[in-house]
């Protein structure tokens, strides 16, 4: 017990409870009361027995008692430290992981973004509508332009405008989007509320627009992070790339395109998430979640009135001036007036996407780490087997042996001495009440520490508990948001100029015209393995990839539900998903596919011309974002721990553990965890393949417009 | 009259605390070749050879294994349990010292004499001396001379 130098909560520590102190209080008094009775047998052995050895006996029994008392003074100081450091631990690595989840969020948003804007830019209504108003300008200054050339100018900008909303109505994640000409005039836009006002206005001195001028080719974009611009009210997140002549990824540059991001809408949901409520939906008191940019200023907050947007925060300097990516830092410090735990960590981007340097900061009170939960429900497993778990550290479990020790050794110490008082006859049954009430005094002692040993390990089985119902809300609302995006892709794509004049015209000339467009669609996008057009007949008249190209055009899909969901469809914002299932298509692959409907005229309402299949790239995606949510501590995997998706008849659609949790099992889980509402989450433990595991999940409630499937995501870890 | 009371599984069993010399954790048995498989081995209790039985084989049932809860309780011989001062209870336990290892030991109780009863004749035991009943629980008090002369009963449990 040399840790007894380095006690960091010791007894008069303030955030130790009352109910804690007043226990350390009782323990500690009732073990100095043993001092005065081992004195009282010592002298009592000198009157009950001349035989100097049977008085030797009972001293060294008395000695062996003080020995054990003495022990478990030190053991209770180390202890109680060592259960607030346990509870602290573990809330640190939970708040750590929660600011981790809230950038991870952002950021796999803001990739999806990079990949829309340079897309977008190649839109045959938007290059043509640039090219017109150069055009006219240049005419205008030749003082030769026509009535002619206006009227097809206005046309222009009107279809434009019409596809910037198409766009908006798609991806409903953008607040507007924009279109200047090479002087940065802007000349269409999508939101209809702000047209007035945003149409002619000039942009040629915001960064956003110099950059997007700059770019080399059409794989090249810029992002303005969240600053002012003329075009909106409120502070902007701006993406943008080059328009470019015929929408040619190497034409030259013809003018610009911004989309603005709702960054302040999107960031509310996830800062306000994982945030704990009372029962008025409030968070509660001392709670803050927000990102600072890389200067250190606020950008967004879940509280406005107290961490405004725009400031520099009142944090302490190291957590304001993280450089490294994936750089996180825990500590505690003054916030808002309150004595707290701050926790920040700094963006690693998400694959090859740098990100903009962001960091994610959580703020809790200080005490609510070591708050005890109200439930306090046990799940069926005793204190001792939770004791012994995988959920305590070694540390407290070697406190709990050692106290189990001194508790067998006093009671050893009790009846050896009994059986020596017994001996002595008559004589010795004064000994009796001495060795009995160093019994009772052990075991009220060693019993106290048990119980809050077993309160400390209900209180880590609480938190984990809640870290994997975290967890498994991160999961399924990650595939939530990458699934909206595919919903949002499918949409839009749907109306592209190159499929219902190929469905149209149905000429081989046009059908490759759209196999062209489909290839330039899954190139910019990594995560379709297909896309393919169908007729309305179901013969499959395009794809993206040549080299799946003579199998798919022998093949009839009209008995696929993708397709059959696809041919009902008669608006532009609907669309149709196949859930996971093996696909004759991919060759039996495991595969998710999406469908909308190509409409006559591309028009946002009509005649179903035909099918757009897009085949979510399913196992290469889904396998990151589980792995992504799988327990940890300091970084590790916790072994054994795993993630796995269930569709809505509980079976495994996608797993982390192929051999305990298999793909299309209906694995027995605990009621409460399998019958979720929509939104709703749930904890508790069960048993499979003879190990005990705690599990946390969560239902989808989908994202934004887009419904889910009602699928689960569950997240275990084995205790045994 | 005082009894030392301890667990062999789930049955609360008790032996009168002058036959007992001392009662200790689970020691390092030193084997002995040949011995009949009911005894764990032998141990040294300052200077003396003790052999210890595992008391979970001599009813035939689990072998005790030691642990942190396994104790040993040793048993006085003959000549030591006569030198006990004011011993009005005629007792034997064996001429040498042996030791019964058990699962984990329990309180020392206090039984009055009028509280013994008589083992029910459906579960009598060449082992088992009397019952006392304590609240719900029943404790079964054990004649130690019988377990401690297993050789004088080769077939014991018949």
């Amino acid at each position: 017990m040399s840790e007894a130098k380095n006690i960091k909560f010791n007894i008069y520590n303030p955030i130790i409870t009352y109910e804690h102190r007043a226990a350390y209080d009782m323990i500690v008094s009732h073990l100095q009361e043993i001092f005065p009775i081992c004195n009282q047998g010592k002298c009592k052995a000198l009157e009950v027995s001349d035989d100097p050895q049977k008085q030797k006996q009972i001293n060294d029994l008395m000695e062996k008692v003080e020995f054990f008392s003495n022990s478990l003074i030190t053991i209770t100081k180390v202890f109680f430290d060592q259960l607030y450091r346990a509870k602290q631990t573990s809330s640190q690595s939970i708040s750590q992981s929660t600011a981790m989840i809230k950038i991870d969020m952002i950021e796999r948003n803001l990739l999806e973004r990079t990949c829309d804007v340079r897309w977008w830019a190649l839109e045959k209504a938007f290059w043509q509508c640039i090219t017109l108003s150069n055009n006219s300008k240049s005419n205008g200054k030749a003082k030769s332009s026509t009535n002619s050339n206006n009227k097809a100018l206005k046309e222009a900008v009107e279809l434009a405008c019409t596809r910037l909303e198409d766009i908006r109505n798609s991806y409903t994640l953008y607040r507007d989007l924009v279109i200047a000409d090479t002087n940065g005039v802007i000349i269409a836009n999508s939101n209809s509320d702000r047209r007035s006002k945003v149409i002619g206005m000039n942009v040629a001195d915001e960064e956003w627009f110099k950059k997007a001028l700059e770019t080399k080719d059409g794989t090249e974009y810029f992002v303005q992070d969240v600053s002012d611009s003329k075009l909106e009210d409120m502070d902007a997140l701006i993406y943008c790339t080059a328009l470019r002549s015929n929408g040619d990824e190497q034409g030259d540059v013809i003018g610009a395109m911004g989309v603005l991001f709702d960054f302040q809408g999107e960031s509310q949901i996830i800062l306000n998430d994982y945030l704990p409520k009372d029962q008025n939906d409030q968070t509660l008191e001392g709670w803050f979640s927000f990102f600072t940019n890389k200067e250190g200023k606020v950008i967004c907050s879940s509280d406005e009135t107290f961490i405004s947007s725009g400031e520099i925060t009142d944090l302490p300097r190291n957590h304001r001036n993280l450089t490294k990516a994936g750089e996180a830092i825990v500590s505690t410090g003054s916030v808002c007036g309150n004595r707290s735990l701050i926790v920040s960590h700094k963006s690693k981007g998400f694959d090859e996407y740098k990100g903009l340097e962001w960091t994610s900061h959580l703020v809790l009170p200080e005490s609510a780490m070591f708050e005890r939960s109200d439930t306090n429900e046990n799940f069926g497993i005793s204190p001792q087997e939770l004791m012994n778990s995988k959920l305590i550290p070694e540390k407290n479990q070697q406190t709990y042996r050692e106290i189990q020790r001194n508790k067998g050794d006093i009671q050893l110490i009790s009846i050896n001495g009994i059986i020596l008082a017994t001996d002595l006859g008559k004589a010795g049954t004064s000994f009796i009440p001495i060795f009995d009430q160093i019994t009772t005094t052990g075991n009220s002692t060693t019993g106290k520490m048990e119980e809050l040993l077993s309160e400390m390990s209900s209180d880590m089985l609480e938190q984990n508990l809640k870290a994997l119902e975290n967890f498994s809300k991160q999961a399924v609302d990650l595939i939530d948001r990458n699934l909206f995006e595919r919903a949002a892709d499918v949409r839009w794509w749907s109306t592209d100029h190159a499929f219902w004049e190929a469905l149209q015209e149905g000429s081989e000339e046009n059908f490759e015209q759209a196999a062209k467009r489909l290839g330039i669609i899954n190139a910019s996008y990594t995560m379709y393995r297909d896309l393919v057009i169908a007729d309305s007949n179901g013969r499959i008249v395009a794809n993206s990839k040549s080299e799946n190209r003579d199998k798919l055009k022998r093949m009839n899909v009209s008995e696929q539900s993708w397709f059959r969901q696809g041919m009902q469809i008669s608006r532009s914002v609907q669309f149709g998903v196949q859930d996971v299932c093996d696909s004759e298509l991919e060759n039996e692959e495991t595969s998710l596919i999406y469908c909308g409907g190509v409409l006559e005229e591309g028009q946002r309402e009509g005649k179903v011309l035909g099918v757009l299949g897009i085949f979510f790239d399913w196992e290469n995606l889904v396998f990151p974002i589980l792995e992504g949510c799988l327990p940890r501590i300091k970084g590790e995997v916790v072994e054994g721990g795993a993630a796995f998706y269930v569709n809505d008849e509980h079976k495994v659609i996608a797993t982390t553990d192929s051999e305990n949790f298999k793909i299309g099992q209906v694995v027995k889980l605990p009621s409460e965890n399998l019958n979720l509402d929509a939104g709703e989450s749930a904890s508790g433990i069960f048993t499979a393949n003879e190990k005990k595991y705690i599990i946390g999940s969560s239902k989808t409630q989908g994202y934004r417009e887009y419904q889910g499937l009602g699928w689960t995501a569950h997240v275990v870890r084995p205790i045994d | 009259m005082l009894y030392s009371t301890f667990y062999l599984g789930d049955t609360q069993m008790a032996v009168p605390i002058p036959c007992i010399l001392e009662i200790g954790r689970s020691f390092k048995f030193h084997p002995v070749r040949g011995a009949p498989e009911v005894i764990d081995g032998i141990i040294n209790l300052r200077g003396k050879v003790v052999t210890i039985v595992n008391l979970g084989l001599a009813f035939e049932e689990i072998k005790i294994e030691p642990s942190d809860e396994s104790r040993i309780l040793i048993f006085k011989n003959n000549s030591e349990l006569n030198e006990v001062a004011d011993s009005d209870t005629v007792m034997e336990t064996a001429p040498d010292n042996i030791g019964i290892h058990v699962d984990r030991i329990s309180d020392v109780i206090r039984v009055e004499s009028e509280e013994l009863q008589a083992v029910p004749s459906n579960m009598v035991h060449p082992f088992y001396k009397n019952v006392v009943r304590r609240g719900d629980s029943f404790i079964i008090i054990l004649e130690p001379s019988k377990i401690l002369n297993l050789h004088e009963t080769p077939d014991h449990l018949s």
